[in-house]
């Protein structure tokens, strides 16, 4: 009953958003060779410790915090500042624990290496 | 009757025009970076923010991928132009399976809303984000009023 009640009465104090952040879907190229594949994204405007890069079963996401830039007052504006979120379906087995990011000049790569199992092997023909 | 008939496909033809360029617009309305990510046209190339604080004015635009040598930053009579290129190769020996990001060159000038001071303007690429910074003239910058009692 009491949670009903403060419920109702949420609507008329409802706390102000300081701040509407949008999200948007970063750039994204996807790369293939034997032994991974490499994904790029543009992320520009995100520091290193804003990057979260999650693998879950098939899923890769990413998702990557933009700290709002205000050195002034805008004066003329084309974007607000973004967060950037993208998820992928990775339709072959990757090495999980061998997956790596790194961010170089507002760009994110991501590298998701094949398991041994799924490289193609060279296989060499000896005389019988 | 079959002037009747033409006069109805013409009038089929405009409302297809008409439903074009309304998609056209709303296009452009919409950010959606399906295509070329923030670098869409409707937008500006890169997409640029500028700021005026008081004694500076700030202009931060998104040039992910790009370093200090691949932007050129010119100032001349009052318009700043920032200029780069960005190229994107697949690396070599990987086979492509999705290409978003995209290789473009862009130019685009701004008109200071006021006076600078070309000698004490610095550009800086960090984090894919280029910032100028450029110091307001003196007789442009903000002046406190004391007020006394008379």
């Amino acid at each position: 009953m009491s949670k009903d009640k403060s419920l109702a009465r949420r609507s008329e104090q409802e706390i102000e958003k300081a701040e509407t952040r949008r999200t948007m879907l970063p750039a994204v190229d996807v790369y293939e060779n034997d032994e991974e594949i490499l994904l790029l994204a543009d992320v520009p405007g995100v520091d290193k410790s804003g990057v979260e890069v999650r693998f879950d079963r098939d899923t890769l996401s990413i998702t990557a915090k933009r700290e709002a830039s205000q050195p002034g007052n805008l004066i003329a504006g084309e974007y607000a500042p973004a967060d950037y979120a993208r998820s992928f379906v990775v339709p072959q087995s990757i090495d999980a624990d061998g997956i790596k990011a790194e961010l170089d000049r507002g760009v994110l790569k991501v590298h998701l290496p094949k398991p041994a199992a799924a490289r193609p092997r060279q296989i060499t023909v000896t005389a019988g | 009757m079959m002037t009747r008939w033409g006069d109805i496909w013409s009038e089929f033809d405009r409302t297809f025009a008409w439903m074009d360029e309304l998609r056209r617009q709303m296009d452009a309305a919409f950010d959606l970076p399906l295509s070329g990510g923030a670098f869409r046209l409707s937008s500006g190339v890169p997409r640029t923010n500028l700021f005026d604080n008081g004694s500076q004015l700030v202009l931060q635009a998104d040039v992910p991928g790009l370093s200090e040598k691949d932007v050129q930053v010119t100032l001349d009579q009052g318009v700043l132009t920032v200029r780069g290129e960005r190229r994107v190769e697949a690396p070599s020996g990987y086979a492509t399976h999705r290409r978003e990001r995209g290789t473009y060159t862009f130019t685009r000038s701004v008109a200071l809303p006021c006076e600078v001071d070309p000698e004490k303007a610095k550009a800086t690429v960090r984090d894919g984000v280029l910032t100028v910074t450029i110091e307001k003239a003196a007789h442009a910058q903000p002046k406190q009023i004391t007020v006394h009692a008379s």
